[in-house]
């Protein structure tokens, strides 16, 4: 009961967020309100998580929940990284601006 | 400053720490009566300082970007200075000054916007057998994704007309930016040319050099870059 209460304080925390959030990022607001509610939904009706993973032929129900869990973080990790790389690339044009800007001729001249 | 027959050429080199080398490589391209530009890709060793007392244009990254990176700077930079002809050319003192003119005479045929080095047609001194294995793998890589029958592949010295540069977008910042120039060639639809080089490998050049994990790194860069866009 207490990792029950525990969990559903910290699914409930993650559903207000992206509610707060979705005027700036919907659809990333939208998934992360569905996962926190399915994930309130199976902390509470374990055995229903039990009954989704025997028809897709996973067995117990919390190997589901992890391999689902494994998954969804590997695609939130290559999208960090694909962001991160659209950033640098900005930053990589800004710093080529200035470069270019500030280039200094040859000491002899001057 | 030397003219090609359709005018300017200019010297690009991207340089991170190469204070020990890239006043004696300056010098002896600007003695040939090239312009040449550094770009000093946030180095902290003086690089900049002793290319540009060698001769050279200095411009500078405010922090280390990547080879990629200083190199599209400063072809960048030569476009906007008029530049007909661009040779690209390393810091370390691993190529030869000497090779430039034959890149530059194979552009001036006209059959071809790029003039490509090769160390596996022309000649290697102390070159390491896992080098050569590494480029290898890198050779057989890039054939089977950009078409090109080429011979050699990271090889820093190149040169490109202006028609040729202006095609030229780098977007992989750090190694992965010899095959992403390889592959904008293929798509250009440009023609291309090998020139036989000396690529003389030294302990120093060596130890700034690229090893397996940097190659690794390139396959991811690479693959990102395709999802990324």
């Amino acid at each position: 009961m207490i990792a029950q209460i525990g969990l559903s304080i910290l699914l409930g925390g993650i559903a207000i967020y992206a509610w707060i959030e979705s005027p700036r990022a919907p659809a990333v607001a939208f998934v992360a309100m569905a996962f926190a509610a399915a994930g309130l939904y199976f902390v509470w009706l374990p055995e229903h998580a039990t009954r989704l993973a025997a028809l897709a032929g996973v067995g117990r129900g919390v190997d589901l929940v992890l391999y689902v869990w494994v998954v969804i973080n590997l695609l939130v990790l290559l999208n960090l990284h694909l962001k991160l790389r659209a950033q640098t690339e900005m930053i990589t044009v800004l710093a080529r601006e200035l470069a270019i800007a500030n280039a200094r001729a040859p000491a002899e001249t001057k | 400053m030397a003219l090609d027959q359709n005018g300017p050429v200019w010297i690009v080199i991207a340089a991170y720490n190469e204070a020990a080398t890239v006043a004696t490589v300056v010098a002896d391209i600007v003695g040939r009566g090239f312009q040449v530009a550094v770009v000093d890709d946030g180095s902290n060793d003086g690089t900049g300082a002793d290319a540009r007392a060698a001769g050279a244009h200095v411009l500078r990254h405010p922090f280390n970007l990547g080879q990629g990176a200083a190199l599209q700077t400063g072809i960048q930079f030569a476009l906007g200075k008029g530049a007909q002809s661009i040779v690209t050319f390393d810091a370390d003192g691993q190529h030869s000054a000497d090779d430039i003119e034959a890149l530059l005479a194979a552009l001036r045929t006209g059959s071809a916007d790029f003039a490509l080095g090769s160390r596996f047609l022309g000649a290697t001194v102390a070159m390491p057998t896992t080098r050569r294995l590494l480029l290898k793998a890198a050779l057989a890589f890039t054939r089977l994704t950009t078409g090109l029958r080429v011979t050699d592949t990271h090889n820093g010295l190149r040169a490109m007309t202006r028609r040729g540069a202006s095609r030229i977008a780098l977007r992989q910042n750090r190694m992965a930016h010899a095959s992403e120039l390889l592959h904008q060639i293929a798509r250009s639809g440009l023609g291309y040319v090998e020139v036989p080089v000396t690529i003389a490998y030294t302990r120093y050049s060596l130890a700034k050099g690229q090893g397996l994990g940097d190659s690794a790194r390139v396959l991811v860069d690479l693959s990102a870059q395709r999802l990324h866009r």
